[in-house]
């Protein structure tokens, strides 16, 4: 019986390397000092986009949506009754996205706080220019930014996304902590 | 923007055409069943060599008016340099070659040639002289490169 045992585990080790080309591939845990290697970054998943209806000039590679228009992906949700998206023929990265009308942004910014913004007008616009890229999102009409501590009104709001700060304009800001308005302060 | 040249390729089956030239158009024109046919469109000179629209369908039955029923229908549109730009796919339409539209009630796929770009709905209009086109209810799209959430690049 051992006998039997033995040479079918030999065959199945046999059978292991015959299918990794004579590496051995087994299913051993190893512990060591050595720091785990990264697992390897899931891609992304596409940007969906829904609306009651769309226009596509494919001359000038545009799309412009109507209707309940919803954009989302993990990280942001976003609402209007009106976008235009400029596609770029080489597909690399959007270079031009315009939102209008009744514009909601939700999503989480990099410290973990929720962040709703509300405006009328949401320009996103992505320039590459030597090795320097601007990447910024500008809101206009009303913006309001609501945080877990704090609601900021600025006209307009310009949103960095290569720093990753706001840029505010005379903003009115109103802490939630007691109920008062503060003075104008950097808070990124 | 105007026709150069039309031509279908009736590959299968009985296809009988007439040919009609509409001003300094082109175009021919099925009057009967066809099967498996291909429609192109070429660029300007002096790239008159060069597709820039492929439309194509599985089959096509004439309607009253000149119109054509058309199956799996096939659009492509494409670059200079031959690469395939936008591709629509429709189970069924209704298409007129004498003004170039195609529209229908059902569904509709989009994607461009790089696949970055799905697009899916149902009920549009095509309209082959200006390559654009409507899609009137349930519009989804999957866009597959950063930005279009505006912030979650």
């Amino acid at each position: 019986m051992k006998k039997i045992i033995f040479i079918l585990t030999l065959g199945i080790c046999g059978a292991v390397m015959a299918q990794t080309n004579g590496q051995l591939n087994l299913p051993l845990t190893l512990r060591t000092n050595a720091p785990a290697p990264k697992a390897p970054a899931k891609p992304k998943p596409p940007t969906e986009i829904n609306s009651d209806t769309a226009d596509f000039d494919l001359n000038i590679h545009q799309a412009i949506y109507r209707g309940h228009v919803l954009v989302a992906d993990p990280q942001v949700r976003m609402t209007c009754a009106w976008m235009l998206v400029d596609l770029p023929t080489g597909g690399v990265h959007l270079s031009h996205v315009v939102a209008s009308t009744n514009v909601v942004v939700d999503f989480v910014d990099q410290k973990g706080q929720t962040n709703h913004v509300t405006a009328a007008k949401a320009v996103y616009d992505y320039k590459v220019v030597g090795a320097v890229t601007n990447e910024t999102v500008t809101f206009s009409g009303n913006p309001i930014v609501d945080m877990p501590t704090i609601t900021i009104y600025s006209e307009p709001l310009v949103w960095d996304r290569g720093e990753n700060k706001y840029h505010f304009t005379e903003p009115r800001m109103i802490s939630k902590d007691n109920g008062t308005n503060g003075p104008a302060q950097k808070l990124f | 923007m105007k026709f150069k040249a039309a031509i279908f390729y009736p590959a299968i089956g009985a296809a009988f055409f007439l040919f009609a030239s509409v001003n300094d158009r082109a175009q021919q024109l099925p009057v009967g069943h066809a099967t498996d046919f291909t429609s192109n469109q070429y660029f300007e000179p002096p790239n008159g060599q060069q597709v820039k629209m492929r439309l194509s369908g599985a089959e096509a039955l004439p309607l009253p008016g000149g119109s054509l029923d058309v199956r799996q229908l096939r659009v492509e549109t494409f670059s200079l340099d031959g690469k395939a730009e936008v591709i629509v796919r429709a189970p069924q339409c209704n298409y007129s070659p004498f003004d170039g539209m195609a529209n229908s009630a059902g569904h509709m796929e989009l994607q461009t040639g790089d696949g970055k770009v799905h697009v899916e709905g149902d009920g549009f209009l095509w309209r082959q002289t200006s390559s654009s086109l409507t899609i009137s209810n349930h519009v989804r799209t999957l866009i597959d490169m950063p930005g279009a959430t505006m912030l979650g690049s």
